[in-house]
């Protein structure tokens, strides 16, 4: 890994962020409507279920972002006329998106923070955390493993514009399988298996477990669900890598790049 | 396969592209089998019209594009196989506003770039005080690229091209939509560049620029290299043209729909300048046209007719229309 290009890639994003004020709206505004939403439905509820709706409010802010910033990586320089430049760099695309992806981390990590303030300030939820180390700790492994995710999906706008589409139809699924919203395991069998497969409901497990006294959820205790979550991750990352090569390759071979 | 180790910067042999046709549509040969090299120092211009394979040339040799057929060489190294060495010691400038991050200066677009070629922090900071001043940007090298006008961006875009200190640059119609003054700036800056040794190639529209830059031209249509070589070779290569110059007060548009009908006549091609029209029609060296010409202009106010040298852009325009048909 190239990490002096992705240094300069996450400085460059960051740049981008502060200067560009659209940028508000998958960082600020979406996930305090989330919250906002989410503790109007529970306002009358005390205890657990306040705290996993505030938990619920914040990931599903940190997806948004994540699903939002990693596609619109790529689609920014296809409709800039960067891609052009970035691909005739000695430097690999993954590196650069990287780089991009480690900012959109820590601006995810500004969303939960973000509902968590909103939670305590303008609802008084009165919100504790059984094991408040823990639980941050498994948030920020939990944003990398988004940001792995992130990975994998901007490979796929390098193919084609058309991955917009893609990304639009995954983020409401995901609210759910991902356990962010409603524990996973009353959603129906089916739909478990493909939970599992998503890093970031090993993540929001092992943060309930962090925060809520007695929950159990998937059974594998903090430090299974976070091993497994890692190792998704590590997972996401080789397949993002593969996918970077095959399709750079691809996009090579056929001319797609500068489509836009 | 690789080319001897004093070959030139660029080796180009029988390179095809073909895309696939989508949905039906037929394969599109957008380069076909062309050959040619580019020497060290050289600049090298492709003319050609849009659609002539210009561009796909220029992309496989930049290593964006994988060859369908033939194999290429730049600073010997097979564009298919060793992108990643070239990439290095390349870069690329392609025309129109485009290829900046708006939103960043001048300096940090250059930093940005500089920090993808792996250049040390001490000859990065170095190197983009002496491209701004290059390109005449130090002074606004602090204010966001959004707030430049065009031909800063396009001399940014320069700028942001040598970071790498490229042993070859690849410039894509670099004056593309550029007033008249920002392009003599910009193809100055080419020269200069020429000077310091970097092997150029470049592609353009513009006949006068080719002739003015290029130490040698490749005329390409329909993705053939249709003619090589410099300026006056070409011009001797279609030394069986003859050009009939006109020039009328009124538009002659009746008078050259006459006249492209007409046994003979290889092309009509006209410009309207200020006061007058002025008429080129190319014919073939033994037709003597003179009396056809005079009466195709009837009740037109002719101000001058005669014979004349065919121009460059005459030349291409024979080249191409005869490949063409």
């Amino acid at each position: 890994m190239n990490v002096r290009a992705s240094y300069a890639a996450f400085r460059q994003q960051m740049t981008h962020f502060l200067t560009d004020p659209q940028w508000i709206i998958p960082s600020l505004i979406a996930p305090f409507m989330f919250t906002m939403v989410v503790l109007m439905i529970y306002q009358d509820v005390d205890g657990p279920v306040v705290l996993q709706a505030v938990l619920g409010g914040g990931v599903l802010g940190m997806w948004g972002n994540t699903l939002y910033s990693s596609g619109w990586s790529i689609s920014y320089d296809r409709y800039n006329g960067t891609l052009e430049p970035l691909m005739t760099s000695p430097t690999r695309l993954m590196d650069v998106v990287a780089g991009r992806s480690v900012w959109n981390t820590l601006i995810g990590l500004s969303n939960a923070v973000l509902v968590f303030v909103i939670a305590e300030i303008m609802f008084r939820t009165g919100v504790g955390l059984a094991n408040p180390a823990e639980f941050f700790f498994i948030l920020i492994m939990t944003l990398a493993s988004l940001a792995s995710i992130g990975l994998v999906f901007s490979a796929f706008f390098v193919l084609t514009r058309a991955s917009s589409v893609l990304m639009s139809s995954l983020e409401f699924p995901i609210y759910v399988v991902s356990g962010a919203m409603f524990p996973i395991t009353i959603l129906p069998d089916w739909v478990i298996p493909v939970s599992y497969i998503l890093a970031p409901s090993w993540g929001v497990d092992a943060m309930k477990i962090a925060a809520l006294d007695g929950y159990e959820g998937i059974g594998l205790g903090i430090a299974g669900s976070l091993a497994v979550m890692l190792l998704l991750t590590a997972i996401y990352i080789i397949m993002a890598r593969w996918l970077f090569k095959k399709i750079e390759r691809n996009v090579r071979s056929y001319g797609t790049i500068t489509r836009f | 396969m690789s080319p001897p180790e004093d070959a030139p910067p660029i080796v180009v042999e029988r390179l095809t592209k073909v895309f696939p046709g989508k949905r039906k549509r037929p394969d599109k040969t957008a380069v076909d089998d062309i050959s040619f090299n580019v020497e060290k120092g050289e600049i090298f211009g492709l003319l050609g019209p849009n659609g002539a394979g210009k561009t796909t040339t220029i992309r496989m040799l930049t290593t964006m594009l994988i060859p369908t057929s033939g194999v290429a060489w730049v600073l010997g190294k097979d564009v298919t196989k060793e992108e990643v060495a070239i990439r290095k010691r390349i870069n690329l400038v392609s025309g129109g506003e485009r290829g900046l991050y708006y939103r960043l200066t001048g300096r940090q677009n250059l930093r940005f770039f500089s920090e993808l070629y792996g250049i040390d922090p001490k000859t990065r900071d170095r190197r983009i005080e002496e491209l701004l001043q290059l390109v005449d940007l130090t002074e606004s090298a602090d204010q966001r690229v959004e707030d430049y006008s065009r031909g800063m961006k396009q001399r940014i875009h320069i700028a942001r091209s040598l970071v790498n200190d490229p042993e070859v640059l690849f410039l894509d119609e670099p004056t593309l939509g550029l007033d008249p003054e920002i392009a003599r700036e910009i193809r100055a800056l080419i020269r200069r560049m020429a000077g310091m040794g970097t092997t150029i190639l470049l592609t353009t529209h513009y006949m006068f620029e080719a002739e003015e830059l290029c130490d040698r031209i490749g005329i390409i249509s329909e993705g053939r290299l249709v003619a090589l070589g410099n300026s006056l070779e070409l011009k001797d290569s279609v030394n069986n043209a003859t050009v009939i110059h006109v020039e009328t007060r009124e538009d002659p548009y009746e008078a050259i729909e006459t006249l492209e009908g007409m046994d003979g006549v290889i092309h009509v091609n006209s410009d309207r300048v200020p006061g007058r029209f002025i008429v080129r029609i190319q014919v073939d060296h033994g037709s003597d046209l003179l009396t056809e010409v005079n009466e195709a202009m009837r009740g037109l106010r002719v101000l001058r007719i005669g014979y004349d040298e065919p121009t460059l852009e005459d030349t291409y325009i024979s080249l191409v229309s005869g490949h063409e048909r």
